[in-house]
């Protein structure tokens, strides 16, 4: 009789992995252009659509770039903690916090100081608000063991609450015909911009910590300390790693990068605080930094991708009529379609006769 | 202010149970899938997809118990795909969770779009009689709709089956030994999979509630960030229904008290109500953690979120 098992690989290499996530990526699209199909629209169309009027138009690599912004920052964020098997699942929530943070000193100092001090003031207390906001789960997860998945995630809740207290209340706009935005940023406020376009600078600060990041992790100690206990948390505790103290590092430096993604996206594009600034941005670093396995050249790669998936979403709402949930639909099924393939990557298949 | 007499606190006694029943179904379910070791991060998802389901067969066929059925099904056959990634496939639970959150919340976007703006008559309220004219619990408790007296009904049949047959037995030793479950001879695949699917039902039928009751119309995102509360709620519940149901009615309360505290004037910000349920659940997170760190007793299934290979040390 012949069967079926599964052998586990000792090791995936980093093209088999690739190899898999590309096919994987392959079948969502697939699965989407039936999807679309049931819709009444013209699968074929719609991705040709993206491809003419996204990657051929120079609007559409703009609007590719703003949304790579926030996202490499996410992205990195999350990455960055599960170099060390820690989820944060909570980037969406300090990336509000971030940008509450920097809303707070364009509202109040917008028009008395000047660009070169409001931005670096602005980048460090989004960072720091992030950072903040990470502790608490840090704190609990590194002295009480509690689930950072779940505390992370709660503090998202926590902070669009937070959010929405001060768009609706002491900061709402009175100019605003109501709505639950703030007035709009000084321009000494506003993050410098390429040129004529609307691509800011925003974009570069993901790029610049994905190097500095790199090589933390492969050339200092703490790098070393990080990557030990992230292969094997015994071997760093008994090689005497200070696990709780690095646990609460390097979720606070998680929690800062997401904090500065909001930073990026309330002065670089949207120049106002509103509902909704962020459309899953900190959900969509998870997806990305599990398609890269934490790897830098990955992480750019995937945003890349998941980039090109917001900009899609929106131009399909645009030409088709269809709704936002798109983008929700695509990212669901890109993770899915590469989840359930990865274990041909961990494992060979093997048959067997008996 | 006379807003505060008994009447205020009926009527929010009556509300905390209308809010909280779609939370009581869906940590029902979630109970049910994670004392079988399998995370579900996607009930927000699978809510959506189950309100959805409701309220267009509502629309189209006038009826509330298809409807309700319709939800369950179609909110059970998308937790299958959840399964098949983790189960069989092996995946890592929470990336395939939020896989699911993302799928299923996109889904239910895509195919409500042109329900929007429509809307259907909500279920009447069924009183029952003698226990209904009980002192306060009365009305909040036995004067309201059918699904309300079918969570309790569901509260029952769990507790029962998980902690007094051998179904319920079987079903938590995949979730806290699946290596032993699979040295007697039980099939750990069947049970996490049996486990997910009835899981969606459950989670379905909270997602029912939304049109059903609380809203009678279809709106992108209807539950509102409600099914992760849930995710919350089956920790804060520590895996049993029972206490399923006073979270969910605590959390209920929490909601309603939202609004009704706004209703009579009240200066209380209704942000930081809003703020109260996850605060809540993060305190109880961690005093449950804390207590088991010291007495090294869990509620939480051992082999919560790991995957099964036989044959394969973890």
């Amino acid at each position: 009789m012949l069967y079926i098992t599964f052998e586990k690989r000792l090791r995936t290499s980093f093209y088999t992995r690739t190899g898999y996530n590309l096919l994987s990526i392959f079948i969502a699209l697939v699965i989407g252009g039936i999807l679309l199909a049931v819709v009444n629209t013209n699968p074929f169309q719609a991705y040709g659509d993206i491809v003419n009027e996204v990657f051929l138009t120079s609007y559409g690599w703009e609007d590719l770039l703003i949304k790579i912004s926030p996202l490499l920052l996410t992205g990195v964020a999350v990455a960055l903690a599960a170099n060390m098997r820690i989820w944060n699942i909570g980037a969406e929530g300090q990336l509000y916090i971030g940008a509450l943070a920097a809303t707070g000193v364009a509202l109040n100092y917008g028009n008395s100081a000047s660009s070169a001090v409001l931005i670096p003031v602005m980048i460090v207390l989004a960072m720091v608000a992030g950072a903040l906001w990470a502790f608490i789960p840090a704190v609990l997860k590194a002295y009480y063991n509690v689930n950072e998945i779940i505390t992370t995630l709660l503090m998202n809740y926590i902070a669009i609450s937070l959010v929405d207290f001060f768009i609706f209340g002491p900061w709402r706009d009175p100019k605003g015909l109501n709505f639950p935005i703030t007035e709009e940023f000084a321009m000494a406020a506003e993050l410098p911009t390429f040129g004529e376009s609307p691509v800011h600078i925003g974009v570069l600060f993901g790029m610049v910590l994905i190097v500095i990041i790199y090589f933390v992790l492969k050339k200092t100690n703490i790098g070393v300390q990080i990557t030990i206990t992230g292969d094997n948390p015994d071997a760093g505790l008994y090689s005497g790693i200070n696990i709780k103290r690095l646990i609460i590092i390097i979720l606070m430096v998680s929690g800062a990068i997401a904090g500065l993604a909001g930073m990026v996206e309330v002065t670089g594009f949207q120049h106002r605080l509103r509902q909704n600034i962020s459309l899953g941005y900190g959900f969509t670093g998870v997806i990305i930094a599990w398609l890269a396995r934490n790897h830098p050249i990955g992480i750019l790669f995937y945003t890349f991708f998941m980039a090109t998936v917001f900009v899609g979403g929106e131009l399909m709402q645009i030409n088709y009529g269809l709704p936002k949930a798109m983008i929700d639909l695509f990212q669901g099924m890109i993770l899915f379609c590469v989840l359930g393939l990865e274990i041909f990557g961990e494992y060979k298949l093997k048959i067997k006769r008996v | 202010m006379d807003g505060f007499g008994i009447e205020f606190v009926i009527l929010t006694f009556i509300a905390s149970v209308k809010m909280g029943t779609p939370l009581l179904f869906a940590t029902m379910g979630g109970v049910i899938n994670e004392r079988a070791g399998v995370i579900n991060l996607g009930i927000e998802g699978l809510m959506l997809v189950g309100a959805l389901t409701a309220f267009v067969v509502k629309l189209n066929y006038d009826s509330t118990l298809l409807a309700i059925i319709a939800a369950a099904i179609a909110s059970a056959m998308v937790s299958l795909i959840h399964a098949l990634v983790c189960i069989t496939m092996r995946a890592n639970q929470i990336a395939s969770g939020l896989a699911l959150g993302f799928f299923a919340t996109g889904l239910s976007g895509l195919f409500g779009n042109s329900y929007v703006g429509k809307s259907i008559i909500s279920m009447g309220i069924v009183k029952i009689p003698i226990l209904s004219s009980i002192p306060i619990f009365g009305r909040a408790l036995f004067q309201q709709d059918l699904l309300v007296y079918f969570s309790f009904f569901c509260v029952a049949v769990i507790w029962y089956v998980l902690f007094y047959t051998r179904t319920g037995l079987n079903l938590r030793s995949t979730g806290e030994a699946p290596e032993v479950s699979d040295s007697l001879g039980l099939s750990v695949t069947k049970y996490r999979y049996a486990a997910v699917w009835v899981g969606g039902l459950l989670i379905g039928i909270g997602g029912a509630y939304f049109p059903l009751v609380l809203t009678s119309f279809w709106v992108d995102n209807l539950t509102a960030g409600r099914g992760w509360i849930a995710v919350a709620l089956v920790i804060f519940a520590f895996w049993h229904p029972g206490k399923a149901l006073l979270g969910a009615y605590l959390f209920g309360a929490a909601l309603a008290l939202q609004l009704r505290l706004q209703l009579i004037g009240v200066k209380v910000s209704p942000y930081f109500l809003e703020m109260f349920p996850y605060i809540l659940t993060i305190v109880v997170l961690t005093l449950a953690t804390v207590r088991y760190n010291i007495k090294g007793v869990s509620q939480m299934p051992a082999a919560l979120g790991v995957s099964f290979v036989r044959g394969e040390k973890h």
